[in-house]
């Protein structure tokens, strides 16, 4: 037992001291490199037509990134899905009674914050935004519904095979895109489509469907989640 | 530049009230401010699509989760039997001894105190289940249940054995109380009642109404109350055990007992 102390000792400190040296051995040999952020900055607009230079590299440069955070999301809420329909609660907690406030307001703010979701999502070319933040923003405004009306009543207007069908749909026509351009035999990644003139709503090649895309999918995944949470926990 | 700054040294004093606050809820609502704070921070920086994301799942749907998962971990729920001086209704309010304990207990590991009344014989029932954390209501400490975990005695009291019949009755299950006292309380008006064991708290308060057709007898020997904890729930009989060692040592208990019988 006690070897077997002294030997993960060692071990850590020659991990330590590896890792060190590789640091050291980096900064050493080269400077880090400012050029790609000049070559991104100079070419994007041209090559992608998206106003929003963020985006126009999440979506285009660095699309395989953006997909697998996409991917890691879906394992997230499929995660949750899972342990969370096993999951039975011995004691119900009560629900808090309604309340004619948190209703009204619900009533009130539903349509400018799922609005605003969208809009988010649609303009993720020309100004901040995008997939990410638009699906999220239209989630919690659902969540905001949930709260007020209970999670069970919004969700029943949903069809939920449709749902299920839908989420997992998206998710492989987003994972495809950037096999089409390959498919097609244009530049791998750069445009499905032409890019457009910059600023326009319908520009950026094929970014905007991309956030399209991943707008609806973190939306229903935002949804699964809020739904499964008070369905199997209680009611907020 | 000010505003950022302003902004940026408000971070580190959020973060640190959300860590140093006892009650979960609080801390969430920190939390929620501090992602707030940190999206606005991102905005001056230059960076509105990170304010955005940070905003909409920091400061609005994780916050959301954290309450839903607080809402069963955050509590202490105690079931017991309402008792005049140990844990009563008083309108809206419940109070008594047991009640001061138990949430200078629940504030010190910093849960929301929720006490559901029940029939006395459905108490240990509750904690088998795993309905509830705690049970309490006078319970006295030769109560006949393995399973569930004991505390040591914070109160002594005594036991008084009432019954109508000349011949004091020998067998105690028969007379072992059940249901609410407060109905025990009305069937002993009415009469109804032939014969039962009380502790000394339900005694005292039975003793205000007519209690002459009864022969009242005291049991021999040392009896005191005690709360019950779930079974399998070694850390919180733990640290339940120790809080009340240190009541005791500090003089609180006594005082409190006082309080509230004297």
């Amino acid at each position: 037992m006690r070897y077997r102390r002294i030997g993960l000792i060692v071990y850590a400190t020659i991990l330590v001291c590896c890792f060190c040296g590789l640091v050291i051995a980096f900064f050493s040999y080269q400077e880090p490199t400012r050029e790609l952020g000049a070559i991104y900055l100079s070419r994007a607009p041209s090559e992608t037509g998206a106003a929003n230079i963020v985006s126009a590299i999440y979506l285009n440069y660095r699309l395989y990134d953006t997909l697998f955070e996409i991917l890691i999301f879906s394992v997230a809420v499929l995660g949750v899905r899972f342990y969370l329909s096993d999951y039975r609660e011995k004691e119900i907690v009560e629900k808090i009674p309604e309340s004619q406030i948190v209703r009204t307001s619900a009533d009130l703010f539903f349509p400018p914050i799922f609005l605003i979701g969208i809009y988010l999502t649609l303009s993720g070319h020309l100004s901040p935004g995008g997939g990410f933040s638009g699906g999220v923003v239209a989630g919690t405004a659902l969540l905001l519904c949930a709260v007020a009306l209970g999670a069970n009543t919004v969700g029943k207007r949903f069809h939920e095979p449709t749902l299920r069908w839908l989420e997992w749909g998206v998710l492989l026509v987003v994972l495809s895109l950037p096999l089409l351009p390959i498919v097609v035999g244009r530049l791998p990644f750069t445009a499905l489509l032409p890019p457009g003139t910059m600023g326009k709503v319908i520009s950026g090649g094929s970014i905007p469907i991309d956030n399209l895309l991943i707008g609806i999918r973190v939306f229903i995944g935002t949804w699964v989640i809020i739904h499964y949470f008070m369905r199997h926990r209680g009611e907020v | 530049m000010i505003v950022l700054l302003v902004l940026l040294s408000l971070l580190p004093v959020l973060a640190a009230f959300a860590l140093s606050r006892r009650r979960r809820f609080t801390a969430i609502v920190g939390m929620g401010l501090f992602s707030l704070i940190l999206s606005a921070v991102y905005l001056l920086l230059h960076a509105p699509d990170v304010a955005v994301t940070e905003a909409a799942i920091n400061a609005a749907l994780i916050t959301f989760i954290y309450i839903i998962a607080i809402r069963k971990t955050g509590r202490l729920v105690v079931v017991s039997d309402e008792i005049p001086g140990l844990l009563y209704r008083e309108g809206e309010q419940i109070s008594g001894l047991e009640q001061e304990i138990l949430s200078g207990f629940a504030r010190q590991l910093g849960l929301e105190l929720v006490i559901r009344f029940l029939p006395v014989e459905q108490v240990p029932t509750a904690l088998h289940q795993g309905e509830a954390d705690i049970g309490a209501g006078g319970i006295i400490s030769e109560i006949d249940d393995n399973k569930v975990l004991k505390t040591q005695g914070y109160l002594p009291t005594a036991l008084y054995h009432l019954s109508r019949q000349t011949k004091p009755h020998l067998k105690q299950e028969e007379s072992a109380i059940t249901g609410f006292f407060s109905d025990l309380r009305e069937e002993f008006q009415a009469g109804k009642t032939q014969a039962c064991t009380l502790d000394l708290a339900r005694f005292v308060a039975l003793s205000r109404s007519d209690l002459s057709p009864y022969t009242v007898r005291r049991l021999d020997g040392l009896f005191s109350y005690i709360f019950l904890i779930a079974p399998a729930r070694e850390r919180l009989h733990h640290q339940f055990v120790s809080y009340l060692g240190k009541l005791e040592e500090g003089g609180e208990l006594e005082k409190l007992t006082r309080r509230y019988f004297s």
